[in-house]
């Protein structure tokens, strides 16, 4: 038996019509889970539905222009919010990778609460599948880490919860995507809180350029690769910017500059996962452009853990 | 059939709940405070892992011990639930002296209906910080890893079996055919 995405789409869209009855707005990243659960919704509600994306000035190189056409895509009312200044003022000073995810969760709910206000929407739709809150824990479960769109939630927050995804994992939200025609079905997974978690420590404008620039680095020579056959498509790749300065020599001089890992896994669900075994050439012409062509950074390492014992993310 | 899963507070609870749901089996997700009674028409029940430590304080573990002693179908502990099983009924769970999370290689011992269909030896993945130390009276410990001597055990009679690593996860070996083995202890029971 396998899973019976047709059928899950009828039955969310059903249950989406009968969880609002007023308007909803839909927390949009322009991920697979987002917008997948804005086409559920879009079917569902139609006109009554505001889908929001909220450039948090932590994203990817080029990715809101992107995630503005597949919100637009989604036919439905929208609204792009900037709000990197908000965003980059909550996170100053923190370094506790705990207290980014919460700052970052109720930033978010509190856009949304202002959107929702604006348009009289009651409900707010989310892209949350089940490791989002399997790993935010509660009770029994220990918190792995606070996921922005479950525990970053506050306790009197007024809109009405709908998560029609709840219960899947990543490769059954394809499914559903693909069965319903989503562009972004095969993207790899970013997490909510963006680059503020691939910055160990505090969060600044300037170490998000780092991190932005070397990311894209990795991401192409990976895809590059991948559609060369040299390496399978890993399940996610990115750079995680340390607060490890260590020593170098460029032109015959010392430098003393900062350190990028390179993390890319091979995983089904998130849930486990694997150290991608990228080749060595890809990972030396990786180490090559990030230290020649990103100011700053002097040294490459690639992280050789499994889920358990890390986590994909660093934060 | 119907098959329940007791949640532990595991990172990979709901993942025992979906391998049961592809494998078309009626299941569910129950609180490990349960009452027995909610149990009467339950034909197999999961003890799922949790974050409880069981090798230093086994009373978090809510219905667990009234579940091992009034429930009457066949029972798979896993991780959390296979150490409590073990320390419930006469045997003990401590602390690993080697903890593994992650990759481990496990090879069977004893033959068993669970093991039927699997290779001796075979990669499963593991997130353990404690260990059982001794299996209870009456069970027979069926398979190891270089680190941990008890990575499987069951009853001698009664169909109570116990596993130290995830057959639930997507990077164990035979996961599925593991839990279509304990099904079919199931469908034999009723």
């Amino acid at each position: 038996m396998t899973f019976d995405a047709k059928a899950l789409i009828v039955e969310q869209v059903e249950g989406i019509r009968k969880s609002v009855a007023g308007k909803a707005i839909i927390a949009c990243s322009g991920g697979v889970d987002s917008t997948t659960a804005a086409v559920l919704a879009s079917h569902a509600l139609d006109d009554r539905l505001l889908a929001v994306y909220v450039d948090t000035g932590l994203m990817r190189k080029d990715e809101t222009e992107d995630v503005a056409r597949t919100v637009k895509e989604l036919k439905v009312n929208h609204r792009i919010l900037r709000a990197a200044d908000e965003f980059f003022a909550a996170l100053r000073g923190v370094s506790d990778p705990e207290k980014k995810r919460t700052i970052i969760g109720n930033k978010f709910i509190e856009l949304f609460e202002r959107e929702a206000k604006t348009f009289d929407a009651d409900s707010l739709v989310q892209g949350t599948i089940a490791p989002d809150w399997i790993e935010s824990g509660g009770q029994l479960r220990d918190r792995i880490k606070t996921h922005h769109n479950v525990a970053g939630l506050p306790a009197n927050m007024k809109l009405k919860l709908v998560e029609p995804l709840r219960d899947l994992y990543k490769d059954e939200v394809r499914t559903v995507a693909r069965t319903l025609g989503v562009r972004v079905a095969e993207r790899q997974p970013f997490p909510g809180p963006g680059l503020a978690v691939r910055i160990v420590g505090e969060v600044t404008p300037e170490k998000t350029v780092l991190v932005r620039e070397a990311s894209a680095i990795v991401e192409h020579e990976i895809e590059v690769a991948a559609k060369d056959k040299r390496v399978p498509l890993p399940w996610q790749y990115f750079a995680v910017l340390l607060p490890v300065q260590t020593v170098g020599v460029h032109g015959d001089l010392r430098v003393y500059g900062q350190t990028i890992a390179v993390r890319a896994v091979d995983s089904i669900d998130g849930m486990t996962a694997t150290y991608s075994k990228i080749p060595h050439d890809v990972l030396d012409r990786i180490s090559i452009r990030i230290t020649n062509e990103v100011p700053g950074i002097n040294r490459v390492v690639y992280d050789v853990s499994n889920k358990p014992p890390a986590t994909i993310e660093w934060e | 059939m119907r098959v329940y899963v007791v949640d532990n507070g595991g990172q990979w609870t709901h993942r025992e709940w979906r391998v049961l749901k592809y494998l078309g089996v009626d299941t569910k997700i129950v609180p490990n405070d349960s009452p027995v009674s909610d149990l009467k028409e339950v034909d197999g029940l999961v003890l799922s892992g949790g974050a409880p430590r069981v090798g230093i304080d086994p009373e978090k573990m809510g219905k667990n011990g009234e579940y091992l002693d009034a429930f009457r179908g066949p029972i798979l502990g896993i991780c959390a639930g296979h150490q409590f099983m073990a320390t419930h009924l006469g045997g003990a769970a401590a602390p690993a002296k080697v903890p593994e999370f992650g990759k481990s290689v496990v090879k069977v011992h004893e033959p068993d209906v669970l093991f039927e269909g699997l290779p001796d030896r075979f990669e499963v993945w593991e997130s353990h910080n404690d260990e059982v130390t001794k299996i209870p009276p009456g069970f027979t410990a069926l398979a190891s890893s270089p680190n941990c001597s008890v990575q499987a055990m069951r009853h001698r009679d009664r169909p109570l079996f116990g596993l130290q690593f995830h057959p639930e996860v997507e990077h164990t070996q035979f996961g599925p055919d593991i839990f279509r083995n304990f099904l079919k202890v199931c469908e034999n029971s009723t």
